[in-house]
């Protein structure tokens, strides 16, 4: 069974080519710009989500409290923080959650492998508990 | 010259018995009384008209008878005549005898009353010979007085000697021609007019005349006198001598004077002048000596040298250096002796003992002169004393210092010169600097600039080549122009470091800003990045025809996916697609590298095994075979020099590394291309006192001046187009320098190869 994979990113095309990507991998996914109508989608059923690819700087919120949002609604929901942004650092709430910095991938990603073989170990992992 | 004695009143006649107006002897007298008595009443009888005698006859023989006649009576006349005549004869020859008698007596004692006279009158004479030849001999002079004591008389002499007219004194009172000569002479004077208002003598009565005569000054006279009486007793006046005793006085005077002016020159000089006898008892004294040891001239004549300067130990030595000098006559040289004065200060005395004879103890005694040297030789000792202090500030300075003669001949070297020119200064005087420092020898026309214009010639940066290495110097000439001894001092700063910081200084500003700028845009560019690299990534997947969902929409549309790949391929449009992912990872490498220009926390530091860490390097560096960069790090010799006592280095391990992976990297491309034949690339550790040093050296085509001089700098490369980002040593160094607080320094020539040093310090402390 094909698990769903939810990408919030505000740039399209990232978020195209990372749909594209996973989607060749196998995975269904739910890509949105904002952060509120993922948690809509989530909210609405959201499949069997386990794991969340998020950028970190958003139009409506930062990619931190998203993060603290989704994982006080589904906490058994796994994060990998997809960021342009070269100074970020994982706060230690974040880390408290099980977060750490193998689950930070800097933009650009010029192979998106490694970001789908995380996404692929978190699945397993969650599916596995 | 001594007053003359007091004069005696001149030699009066001895006095004689008072003589009688008639000059006859009472009983001569007396006897001619008688005698003329006799005659008297001879020639009575004789003219007896009244026989008077007759009577007297008659008494004799009896009355005369008248019968006598003729014989008897001629007879008795006879007898009458002849007796009175007998006795008359008897009484006259009696009385001749007597009166010869007394004339011979008398005669004989007129005689020698005439004889006496003669002999009073001769000495008289004579005495009176002498005292006018004494009077005029010395300048003794008579003089009278009447008894209103105005003078009346002065003898020639006077005048003569004083120069003073008659006129001027006779009449006049002594007080109105003269003063007393001194305070003392006044009370004596005042006493002296008293004495003569009461007619008593005085004596050598000094007084001075108001009266010039022909001098400019008055007279200073000396005058005796005594009062003259008549017979009855009367007071007449004075009678004395005088003398003028003007230049005894002034003799005496001058004498006085140059006593005193010599005791107060001995008394104004400074230094100890003193003499003592053979016990040490002081015979004289200056002031100075007194001072010194805390008494009064007066105090110290006469009493002995260790009575008064109680510091046993000097008095010995003094006493003693005093006797040796009396017992041999010859006079010693003290140069250095101390003596503590009566306060306790101890000084430091030059002594000059000399010899002498002193007159009125007729035994050799010593004259010493003491000269407090305290200060010369505090001054002495403070000059070697800063002679040396500045010997040891030159030397203390890492300058260079050079010190020339206006013709280039050293006269002085600090011992950074001797370091640096490897010779003393001894061996160095004299010689001509340019030849003790080659690389100084063009500095002569700035000596000789600088001596002509009197100010300092500055050459800042002068490029010197030491033992093959390059440096960098500030050479500053100054002109020396103290004393007249003019010359030069050069003045040789190496700045090299200083330089060097410099240059990091400003590649550092260079890279925060670039640092900065990167951090403000690297979102803006690494989402557009991304989208290319991953844009590429998801074509040239969705091409290829080994992936089930492309063959499945492939056949659904009717397109034979190998045959498109074929065409994609002959078209080159494969190529392109890598070309744009290539370089949209270099891009995102460049954006990446400027990030690196940003300081960062230090999170990530930790004691790293070095040697460890280095082998890492090494084995990716050698997996770094490119092709397309036309190198092979396997062909190069690896030479590991490692210290073995640096093991750990508290640094950011993985930013280390990434340093000397460029580093070889450089190292492994700069020789390929210039095809160095045998490449040779040494790894160098050494433990520094403060720094872990970390060396990179390589054989190949090393690098100029000019490139060493922008190495550092970001987007500089040596590289073709396209082959390196220009980052790669500014990271580095930045990594180095900014992020580790050490030091990452290059030397280098062209054809000899380069050296890349990293220093990362020791002590975590200097850690930013």
């Amino acid at each position: 069974m094909t698990d769903w994979i939810l990408i919030v990113d505000d740039e399209a095309m990232i978020r195209e080519n990372l749909k594209a990507y996973l989607e060749d991998e196998g995975w269904r996914v739910a890509a949105f710009e904002f952060v509120a109508p993922a948690l809509d989608w989530l909210r609405a059923g959201g499949g069997a989500c386990r794991v969340c690819i998020m950028d970190m700087r958003l139009p409506d919120m930062d990619g931190n409290s998203a993060i603290r949002i989704l994982h006080q609604a589904y906490p058994d929901l796994e994060f990998l923080i997809h960021t342009g942004s070269s100074s970020y650092s994982l706060p230690e709430d974040l880390r408290a959650m099980g977060l750490d910095d193998s689950r930070v991938y800097q933009k650009p990603l010029a192979d998106m492998a490694p970001l789908a073989a995380a996404a692929q170990r978190l699945a397993a992992r969650g599916g596995s508990t | 010259m001594p007053a003359p004695p007091p004069s005696s009143p001149p030699p009066s006649p001895p006095s004689s018995s008072p003589l009688q107006p008639h000059g006859w002897p009472r009983p001569l007298y007396r006897w001619g009384l008688a005698l003329a008595a006799v005659i008297g009443a001879t020639t009575v009888t004789l003219l007896d008209p009244f026989s008077y005698h007759e009577l007297l006859l008659d008494r004799w023989f009896g009355p005369a008878s008248p019968d006598l006649h003729g014989f008897t009576a001629l007879l008795r006349h006879a007898v009458w005549l002849l007796v009175p005549l007998g006795m008359v004869t008897v009484v006259a020859l009696s009385w001749s005898w007597l009166l010869q008698r007394q004339v011979t007596q008398r005669t004989r004692q007129l005689q020698w009353e005439l004889n006496e006279r003669r002999q009073i009158e001769m000495a008289l004479r004579e005495s009176e010979a002498r005292f006018r030849d004494v009077t005029e001999a010395t300048s003794d002079w008579i003089w009278e007085m009447n008894e209103q004591l105005r003078f009346t008389y002065l003898s020639e002499r006077f005048y003569a000697l004083t120069g003073i007219a008659p006129h001027q004194v006779i009449g006049q009172a002594p007080w109105e021609i003269g003063s007393a000569h001194s305070v003392a002479d006044q009370e004596h004077g005042s006493q002296a007019w008293k004495v003569l208002e009461q007619r008593r003598p005085f004596r050598d009565f000094v007084y001075q005349t108001r009266l010039n005569g022909n001098q400019h000054e008055g007279r200073y006279l000396k005058v005796s006198g005594k009062p003259i009486h008549d017979v009855q007793g009367r007071f007449l006046g004075y009678r004395g001598t005088g003398a003028d005793i003007t230049d005894q006085i002034r003799a005496e005077t001058a004498l006085q004077n140059s006593e005193l002016r010599l005791r107060r020159i001995i008394d104004l000089v400074p230094h100890m002048i003193f003499a003592k006898d053979r016990q040490g008892h002081f015979l004289l004294a200056n002031r100075a000596t007194a001072t010194a040891l805390g008494a009064t001239v007066d105090e110290l004549i006469q009493r002995s040298h260790a009575a008064i300067h109680r510091v046993d130990e000097e008095t010995d030595r003094m006493l003693a250096d005093d006797r040796e000098v009396i017992d041999s006559g010859v006079p010693k040289f003290i140069a250095e002796e101390t003596f503590t004065d009566h306060t306790g200060r101890a000084r430091i005395m030059q002594t000059l003992k000399i010899p002498f004879v002193e007159p009125d103890l007729n035994e050799t005694a010593v004259l010493g002169v003491a000269i407090d040297v305290t200060e010369q030789k505090h001054a002495k000792e403070e000059v070697a004393r800063m002679r040396l202090y500045l010997r040891n500030i030159i030397d203390s300075m890492p300058s260079v210092l050079i010190g020339v003669d206006p013709w280039g001949y050293i006269t002085v070297l600090n011992q950074a010169a001797e370091q640096a020119g490897g010779i003393s200064w001894e061996a160095a005087q004299g010689r001509f600097f340019g030849d003790v420092f080659p690389q100084l020898e063009r500095q002569f026309e700035q000596v000789r600039q600088a001596i002509r214009l009197g100010r300092p010639i500055k050459t800042p940066r002068m490029t010197l080549d030491l033992q093959g290495e390059l440096h960098y110097a500030d050479v500053m000439v100054y002109p020396l122009m103290a004393d007249n001894a003019s010359g030069a001092v050069i003045r040789m700063d190496d700045v090299t470091a200083r330089v060097r910081i410099e240059t990091t200084m400003v590649q550092t500003e260079k890279m925060l800003s670039v640092g900065g700028l990167a951090a403000g845009m690297a979102h803006e560019i690494n989402n557009p990045l991304g989208a290319i690299l991953q844009g590429s990534q998801n074509i040239l997947r969705r091409i290829a025809p080994d992936r089930p969902q492309n063959r499945a929409v492939a056949d659904a549309i009717g397109i034979d996916l190998d045959r498109l790949n074929l065409y994609l391929e002959q078209r080159q449009i494969l190529r392109f697609l890598e070309g744009i992912r290539e370089a949209g990872a270099r891009a995102a490498k460049i954006v990446a590298d400027m990030l690196s220009f940003s300081r960062r926390s230090e999170s990530s530091f930790a004691l790293g095994p070095l040697e460890e860490m280095l082998e890492t390097v090494l084995r990716l560096a050698a997996s770094d075979y490119d092709l397309k960069k036309k190198y092979d790090f396997k062909r190069i010799a690896i030479e590991r020099d490692y210290d073995p006592h640096l093991r750990l280095v508290y640094c950011d391990k993985t930013e280390i590394e990434q340093v000397i992976l460029n580093l070889l990297k450089n190292a492994a491309q700069a020789m390929a291309e210039e095809g160095t034949p045998a490449p040779m690339i040494t790894l160098r550790t050494r433990r520094e006192t403060d720094y872990a040093l970390i060396e990179v050296i390589d054989n190949g085509p090393g690098m100029d001046e000019k490139t060493l001089k922008r190495i550092f700098e970001p987007f500089f490369t040596t590289k073709e187009v396209g082959a390196g980002t220009g980052l790669g040593l500014s990271v580095s160094y930045f990594i180095v320098t900014e992020q580790h607080n050490g030091r990452l320094s290059v030397l280098s020539k062209p054809g000899q190869g380069a050296r890349f040093s990293i220093r990362l310090p020791l002590s975590r402390e200097a850690l930013p």
